[in-house]
């Protein structure tokens, strides 16, 4: 497990360094190094681990090559929010060697998410990403919504945490196992007890990764923290929190006698989540503010691959990772570099930063599901997964009009790109050639990624 | 969750509901017959029973919070070694090496504490003449403001 590892050391090296180097630049090259040594090293991992699981550190953590997978493309959009981000992140405030810090603790987190075999451990996992979300929420201290933001993410993250401890407690009360394998639901009848632990279970994941209907702190929190945070906390950390729900509902409870108890709570968690995030962020003058709602949407896509269970849902969630992570990483970038966060703050940014607003057109492209990007292949692999699994027509149809809906919020800000006139107020020293390469580097990804997903999947 | 294969959990759905009903009647009844009082003093700041010598909302030094803080944190981390210290035989070196792991992490947050400065405690003699200093400056340069003015 060299990327647990990995990430854990290069966390705790970059909180010292942070106190004896002075010069941010220096920092932000350590940390990207960090990363570029950490997929590295993942990478290296890979020959040993296959498709069966192996067990490691007594049963605590169980790999396998999806795991390690989902580990690299992490470590990948990383690398890219790095490229893209670091000075704004190294900007934020004073500490600049703890945000990065941070961001490496969230990770090792991740790693465990994706690794996890013990209910302890997926415990562990999700705290991990959590606390330092909610400090890095705060950040910038001299704003006051950053410090609402980080109240309400801290108070909303205990409560589902408790919530998970709870539902993990009377899971072990009902079949007094902590292993995810060795759990053996199927085996038995199910019992209120182990239906309630399930239910809890799922309940405190749906937190986590904001889906409807416990949504409700993922607008203030996207909107309150410094945009920089956000960029990665609805980016990386959902899709982390997805792998966890991901990995725990199909290998615990994916049994076909088992998940007939909790498919239609689900499904309905599903439907919920893509039509109050769609319609909601129709109404939103912001641009910050509706890219939170459609990360409340994209979240409704990714419960597709939560709820089928099969083989192509495992693709379909890899890409979607990939798919929605580069694409919301590139416009929370551009976003970045504008002054004014509305709609109207991007009239008129074709005529003056051509190459940018391109760019966005590709993201933003991606996010809708427009064919030969990677967002509508992602689309197509978890819906599918979930045609295949059968008896989820009516909830495919529904995600099929809610991605029409979504065109209309995401291709709003291309009317006011190409087709409005204004005087846009763009950050004219912070878009560097370097920075301009990476952007157009990431949105090649995405296109690449919309034709050949075999980048991704052949390692499956 | 009443289910036909759990029978016996309807008690605890009546204890739930008296508690329910105990807490909602407490707060109902005493709302109508609770005393109301009207008076000059009735909206003063209680203050142990003396008159208010002013607002509560100021500054003040947070440092028995971070010692309050610090003392949870290498309790706990005291609380592990000592039950590995326990299990020391059984463990064996694979668990000696989990606790010199742990023991350098804890190592780095010490020094990382230490260079923060959070570990400096009470009155600092540097730290108070710099603002006095600083305070002295500020008030010459308000009378020469002052004197502007004029």
């Amino acid at each position: 497990m060299n990327a647990l590892i990995s990430t854990a050391v290069f966390g705790i090296f970059l909180m010292i360094s942070g106190l004896f180097i002075k010069s941010k630049q220096a920092i932000r090259i350590l940390a990207i190094s960090g990363v570029v040594a950490a997929f590295v090293l993942n990478i290296i991992d890979f020959r040993q681990y296959g498709a069966s699981a192996t067990e490691l550190f007594h049963g605590m953590l169980s790999v396998t090559n999806f795991g390690l997978l989902f580990i690299e493309i992490i470590l990948g959009c990383v690398l890219v929010y790095f490229l893209l981000s670091g000075k704004d992140l190294a900007n934020i405030g004073h500490y600049t060697g703890e945000y990065f810090a941070l961001i490496f603790f969230i990770l090792c987190g991740v790693v465990l998410a994706a690794t996890y075999g013990n209910m302890l451990m997926l415990f562990l996992s999700i705290e991990i990403m959590s606390i330092p979300q909610y400090i890095l929420a705060g950040s910038d201290k001299h704003n006051l919504k950053s410090h609402e933001a980080s109240l309400k993410y801290f108070l909303m993250g205990a409560f589902s945490t408790g919530f998970l401890l709870m539902g993990i407690a009377l899971l072990y009360g009902a079949t007094g196992s902590f292993d995810i394998t060795t759990m053996n639901l199927a085996g038995r009848p199910i019992d209120a007890m182990a239906l309630a632990g399930i239910i809890l279970i799922a309940f405190a994941l749906a937190f986590k990764v904001s889906a409807a209907p416990f949504h409700f702190w993922t607008p203030d929190v996207y909107d309150g923290a410094p945009t920089v945070v956000t960029s990665f906390i609805s980016t990386i950390v959902k899709v982390g929190g997805f792998v966890a729900f991901i990995r725990l509902f199909h290998i615990a409870f994916g049994s076909p006698d088992v998940d007939k108890h909790w498919l239609l709570v689900l499904s309905i968690i599903t439907a919920a989540t893509l039509i109050i995030g769609n319609v909601t962020a129709v109404f939103q003058q912001s641009v910050k503010r509706m890219l939170a709602y459609s990360s409340i949407s994209q979240a409704g896509f990714m419960l597709f691959a939560v709820i089928a269970m099969n083989v192509l849902s495992w693709q379909g969630i890899l890409l979607y990772a990939a798919a929605y992570s580069l694409a919301t990483i590139g416009c929370f970038a551009i976003l970045m570099k504008m002054k004014d966060y509305t709609y109207d703050g991007y009239n008129g940014l074709a005529q003056k930063q051509p190459l940018l607003a391109l760019m966005n057109t590709i993201f933003l492209f991606s996010l809708v599901g427009i064919p030969a990007t990677a967002g509508f292949l992602a689309k197509y692999f978890v819906l599918s997964a979930a045609v295949e699994k059968g008896g989820l027509l009516w909830l495919v149809i529904l995600a099929v009009c809610c991605a029409a809906i979504s065109a209309f919020y995401y291709f709003r800000l291309i009317w006011a790109m190409y087709f409005k006139a204004g005087d846009c107020q763009v950050e004219e020293h912070a878009i560097t050639p370097a920075f301009k390469s990476v952007l157009a580097l990431t949105a090649l990804l995405v296109i690449i990624l919309g034709v050949w997903p075999g980048l991704i999947l052949a390692w499956i | 969750m009443p289910s036909p294969s759990y029978p016996t959990l309807w008690p605890f759905l009546i204890y739930g509901i008296l508690v329910l009903l105990l807490a909602g009647g407490m707060l109902f009844i005493s709302h109508f017959l609770g005393e109301r009082h009207q008076e000059k003093e009735t909206d003063e700041v209680y203050e142990a029973g003396i008159e208010a010598t002013g607002t509560a909302r100021l500054l003040f030094p947070v440092h028995f919070y971070l010692i309050a803080m610090f003392f949870v944190i290498f309790d706990l981390e005291a609380v592990f070694i000592i039950s590995w210290a326990i299990a020391i035989r059984d463990v064996g070196w694979g668990g000696y090496l989990a606790v010199v792991i742990f023991v350098a992490i804890l190592v780095a947050v010490l020094i990382y504490e230490w260079r923060i400065g959070a570990l400096n405690f009470g009155p600092q003699g540097k730290k108070i003449l710099r603002a006095y200093r600083h305070k002295i400056k500020g008030v010459n340069h308000n009378e020469v403001v002052d004197k502007q003015n004029n």
